[in-house]
């Protein structure tokens, strides 16, 4: 018996509809890359990593100390445990932690400069998560995204250009898959951490009514520029609330397409910058903006670019 | 074929991976897509039952990779802020008093912040002094190991005898109040009185 025409098609095009994702997953991760852009991060990641670890060692006592801010028995009321393991954990004296530290800070610089790039990446990771499961009482968004950029990192040939590594290993810096995976992760990351961000600040009401960016710019403890004449200005105060809360609800699906990605980048610019500048939050702001930095060059590494 | 040729002749292109390392990964990436996308899903409140529990089988990665961000900046609405003051009789019998954190001292910035995440965390679990006294005594569960910590730990640093803390939420005063030069006063809720004990030197 003949198939009917319906189910001929149906059969056939669903067929070519998983094959149509495939292809497309194929090339959104598996299309090789120059890795320029990564060892650029890597760069900018490892210095920041350096100068968090630097002021972790500032106050070891009350981070790491078996006396701290808060001590190892109680870490369990902020996280997840026994997941949330750390090396700062068994080390018992000041010595142990300056010293796990130092290894943390060393492995930073390593990672910042490309010297044996994928393991000095590894020891960074451990050094990072181990702080801030040590010490979640101490922690904010600044950490979070330092997070997002270690694994990509150390999956992607993050020390193939501008690094000591290059010198001695110059078949790395040939265009490959495992950057284009280490790029993508930190772009559905940021994605994924824009879109919670926005979908979070949608339950409050002062963001519907465009007033919360006043209560950021009247909260003395985060400001470092008093923006306050903003009083006068509530339509501006308006603008900028509802302006952000549109931008970062939709900066997961605004960035991809190549006409609005400079227009959403430029948003992040300001931003993140605004956010450094007037509540005294630079290194958050910048590890946002190197975040960002992954959706450049403008027309790479867009869907579009391979389907083309 | 030609392309083949191509990719294995031009020494700066590496040729794409077989199909079985391109599933293989892909098994991994959609692994860490999960492990970055649930934990914000899953927390904080208000969050599905679903979320938490597809989370489950995903919390010793999360845990490993410090994974379980909520990602709500100043969400839900960006709120006053706050500082611990503390007041102290050191061994020696003199009185000594601080601020967590303290714009004064507490540099680089960084460090500034760190600090200051210590009253904000801790905000978020102590109610209002005229929140109802049963809600008052049950969240002291919550938020009185976290006092305890933080008075051992300045007891330790200062050699002192008895510490007591107090979470001050700064009154954040709205555009019409501060146009008209007026303000509200901070909001005092005492975290209780701590004596130097043995753990302290620990």
């Amino acid at each position: 018996m003949k198939p009917e025409y319906g189910e001929n098609f149906s059969g056939r095009e669903s067929l070519n509809w998983f094959a149509s994702w495939w292809t497309a997953w194929t090339a959104f991760w598996f299309t090789p890359s120059n890795p320029f852009l990564l060892s650029v991060l890597r760069i900018f990641v490892g210095s920041l990593l350096a100068w968090s670890n630097f002021v972790w060692l500032l106050d070891q006592e009350g981070f790491f100390g078996l006396s701290g801010w808060q001590s190892a028995g109680n870490v369990w009321r902020l996280n997840d445990q026994p997941w949330h393991w750390s090396w700062y954990f068994p080390a018992q004296t000041l010595l142990a932690t300056k010293s796990l530290t130092a290894v943390s800070l060393l492995a930073s610089i390593s990672l910042s400069v490309g010297l044996l790039t994928r393991p000095a990446a590894c020891i960074a990771l451990a050094g990072y998560v181990s702080a801030v499961n040590r010490a979640p009482l101490n922690t904010f968004g600044f950490d979070d995204v330092l997070g997002i950029m270690l694994v990509p990192l150390i999956i992607g040939t993050a020390g193939a250009r501008l690094s000591v590594d290059s010198i001695f290993w110059k078949k790395q810096s040939a265009p490959n898959t495992e950057t284009t995976i280490a790029l993508r992760l930190i772009q559905v990351h940021l994605c994924i951490l824009y879109f919670f961000s926005g979908c979070g600040k949608l339950l409050g009401a002062s963001w519907w009514e465009g007033t919360a960016l006043w209560g950021a710019v009247a909260n003395i403890q985060y400001r470092t520029i008093d923006l306050t004449f903003l009083a006068w200005h509530p339509l501006l105060i308006n603008a900028l609330t509802l302006g952000t809360l549109f931008w970062e609800v939709s900066y997961s699906a605004l960035i991809w397409p190549r006409l609005t990605r400079p227009l959403v980048l430029a948003m992040a610019v300001f931003v993140h910058l605004g956010i450094g500048l007037t509540m005294g939050m630079m290194e958050f702001g910048i590890a946002m903006l190197i975040a960002n930095m992954a959706f450049l060059p403008l027309d790479l590494n867009t869907l579009q670019t391979h389907t083309d | 074929m030609i392309k083949e040729q191509q990719a294995t002749e031009n020494p700066t292109v590496r040729r794409g991976w077989p199909l079985a390392v391109r599933l293989f990964a892909s098994a991994g990436i959609l692994l860490y897509l999960l492990a970055i996308a649930l934990p914000p899903l899953a927390g904080p409140p208000p969050a599905s039952e679903l979320a938490n529990v597809i989370l489950q089988p995903f919390r010793p990665l999360v845990g490993a990779m410090s994974l379980s961000h909520g990602y709500r900046f100043f969400a839900p609405n960006p709120g006053p802020g706050h500082s611990i003051r503390w007041t102290m009789v050191t061994a020696g019998g003199y009185d000594l008093k601080g601020i967590i954190p303290d714009t004064e001292t507490d540099w680089p910035r960084l460090l500034y912040h760190r600090r200051f995440m210590i009253p904000e965390k801790i905000a978020a679990l102590v109610p209002p002094p005229l929140a109802p006294a049963e809600i008052r005594r049950e969240a002291t569960r919550d938020w009185q190991p976290f006092a305890e910590d933080i008075a051992t730990h300045l007891l330790t640093k200062h050699n002192g005898q008895e510490v007591t803390l107090e979470l001050v939420e700064h009154y954040l005063p709205d555009t019409f109040e501060l146009k008209e030069g007026r303000g509200g006063d901070d909001l005092i809720t005492p975290l209780g009185s701590y004596a130097w004990r043995k753990k302290a030197s620990q």
